[in-house]
């Protein structure tokens, strides 16, 4: 019976070799559609999460800024000044922060040998490496012993790096920042980021002890610092503690939003994954409906066969065919296009992915990535359009009234 | 064997109501040949369809070896036209893009018979109608007579008690027609029933008796030849 069942199938496909093709062409280009657009619209999204992490995973950046309200009869007005010191002791008192790193930044001259560079200098602590992702690719980072003998050692990013040795091994090596030698103890790895705050990439930065910068450049006050939360889900409270804490030592209303101004990167990946899961669903909605059209496709054509068969139809009922068995017969005929539809639109996407030369494409689109939640979801909407479709024809066919159709 | 009580067929057709047959009795035992004649229109088809269980009547009982089928749904009388009634059609009605051993196994395939049981049994008709070098061809590479053997090769693949032929030799040259004929004899002389529609004469000969119908009423019954 089965075996009936598809010689029967092959037979009819191959007879109306263009019908065929019409047929399974729109629910291939559905599947095709469907499973690209998925495909793509995580791998855009991962790579964004990825590059914007480039920033670091979940931190907390905070400018100090000026007051807009009074407070305990201060006026309004007042910049807002935090000391290395105070930020030594937020880290001790203020719950939730886990780690942070003052920042100091400016445009510096950097020069090696005949190499001259106009590059973003920023002065950190050592946390900065894991707050930041600043992870050596080669040499070290700044550590205590730099910050604590304000030594003038500098990490620099990769970019900057080529740029300025052209392949030579820069660890070791001594650069003048501003007509001061540097000796470079690291190199960063390559990174993806696509932006930053007050400055160039990270790439493209020399990083140098704080104390160093904040006595070379004569600097007092901190002009931003980054805090990593225990639990970036407890960002919230983090915030409002910190701001609580500063405001009562520096001065300034806890509410005052402006005299703090912070960015949470986890609030933000929040909002970002919600954003993706959604455009995610839109492609999915968009992919779906062109896969809906292949089965309305297939939906007419199976009523057109319904027509042509009627009298195969009658024969069947005349030697002892049930309702039902015809009914599963169209059905199935059906879902068979769909399912060899749908396999041809899964193994065209798949091969496309495969020959794609994603590794040109992953700063913009990422790598498009067939992950099963994919598969499942194509072929569930596979199966509802099969149902779908199968079914109106389906009923039609198994309606037929064997008298008639023996007449024809 | 075959039991008509009283049996009327009313289609309605809009406010057109067209009466096909109207309070037939009639009764044919086990082992009978009968030819059922009339002009066209005169009810001979659906009296076929009734007896074959592919039609049910709007009045009167139909019992088939003692049991009243009147009343039963289309999928259980798809059960009794697979196991007891076989059809031979004018047209023959054979599928067209199957092949003639396809065709024969047809009936079998809605009874779940096994794989090599339907194997021996299309080959045993096969070579019964003589056409065993023809397994593999189409209908449409075959004459009428070949067609027709085809078709009655698949109304004898479940083993039915009953054949049902319409006009058999109607769209046949006298010669096929005769060879036809002859398997339908030697089929009776093997103890199945068989009921015949024919215009002609000389094929009805072939049978035991004739039911002779007119304007949906049955006029002579068992006319023996």
């Amino acid at each position: 019976m089965i075996l009936a069942f598809f010689r029967n199938l092959s037979r009819d496909l191959v007879r109306q070799p263009l019908r065929t093709i019409l047929t399974l062409s729109g629910v291939t280009w559905g599947t095709f559609a469907v499973i690209l657009l998925l495909a793509f619209g995580t791998g855009i999204g991962k790579q964004q999460m990825k590059q914007f992490r480039g920033l670091g995973q979940s931190i907390i950046l905070v400018f100090p800024g000026q007051t807009t309200m009074t407070y305990n009869g201060l006026p309004k007005g007042r910049p807002v000044q935090v000391t290395p010191d105070e930020l030594r002791r937020v880290k001790e008192r203020v719950p939730g922060v886990r780690t942070l790193s003052p920042e100091f930044i400016s445009s510096r001259n950097i020069r090696y040998g005949r190499e001259q560079l106009l590059n973003t200098v920023r002065g950190v602590d050592v946390p900065f490496e894991s707050i930041r992702n600043t992870i050596p690719g080669h040499g070290r980072f700044i550590n205590d012993i730099d910050v604590q003998e304000r030594r003038r050692n500098c990490f620099l990013g990769a970019t900057i790096a080529k740029n300025l040795f052209k392949g030579l091994d820069p660890v070791g090596q001594r650069v003048m920042i501003e007509g001061v030698p540097f000796t470079v103890v690291g190199v960063m790895i390559e990174k993806d980021q696509n932006s930053n705050y007050n400055g160039q990439r990270d790439t493209h930065c020399a990083f140098i002890p704080w104390t160093t910068y904040m006595t070379l450049y004569g600097e007092k006050y901190v002009q931003n610092f980054i805090v990593q939360p225990s639990d970036p889900a407890l960002s919230k409270q983090t915030i409002a503690a910190l701001r609580n804490y500063l405001g009562e030592r520096l001065g300034f209303n806890a509410q005052d939003k402006d005299a703090l101004f912070v960015w949470d990167f986890s609030d933000f990946e929040r909002q970002f994954n919600v954003f993706f899961t959604a455009f995610n669903i839109f492609l999915g909605i968009i992919g779906s409906f062109t896969l809906l059209v292949g089965g309305v496709g297939v939906a007419s054509i199976m009523m057109v066969v319904v027509e042509e068969r009627v009298r195969e139809i009658g024969i069947k009922l005349a030697v002892g065919a049930k309702r039902r068995d015809i009914l599963w017969q169209f059905f199935a005929e059906a879902n068979c296009i769909i399912l060899i539809g749908g396999a041809m639109g899964f193994f065209l996407a798949a091969l496309l992915l495969a020959l794609l030369p994603v590794e040109k494409l992953q700063e913009y689109i990422g790598i498009p990535k067939l992950n099963p939640l994919v598969g499942i979801v194509t072929v569930l909407i596979l199966v509802a359009i099969g149902t779908l479709s199968g079914l109106t024809p389906a009923r039609r066919a198994a309606a037929t009234d064997p008298i008639v159709a023996l007449r024809k | 064997m075959i039991e008509f009580r009283n049996i009327s067929k009313v289609y309605k057709m809009g406010e057109v109501e067209f009466v096909a047959l109207k309070g037939v009795f009639i009764a044919v035992q086990k082992g009978g040949f009968i030819s059922i004649m009339g002009p066209s229109g005169s009810g001979k088809s659906t009296l076929m369809n009734i007896i074959g269980c592919l039609d049910t009547p709007t009045e009167g009982s139909y019992y088939l070896d003692g049991e009243n089928v009147s009343g039963l749904t289309f999928d259980q009388l798809s059960t009794i036209r697979n196991r007891k009634v076989g059809f031979v059609f004018q047209n023959f009605n054979l599928l067209p893009y199957a092949s003639a051993y396809e065709n024969i196994e047809l009936p079998m395939l809605f009874n779940g018979k096994k794989n090599t049981e339907r194997k021996r049994r299309v080959n045993e008709l096969l070579e019964m109608v003589g056409l065993l070098p023809w397994a593999r061809h189409r209908p449409t590479e075959m004459s009428g007579g070949q067609q027709q053997r085809v078709a009655i090769a698949r109304a004898l693949a479940m083993d039915p008690p009953i054949i049902l032929a319409d006009e058999p030799t109607g769209n046949l040259d006298s010669k096929s027609g005769h060879e036809i004929m002859d398997i339908f004899s030697r089929l009776w002389k093997e103890g199945r029933t068989i009921l015949m529609v024919t215009h002609d004469p000389a094929i009805a000969a072939f049978s035991q008796s004739t039911i002779r119908l007119l304007d949906g009423a049955v006029q002579e019954n068992g006319a023996a030849h």
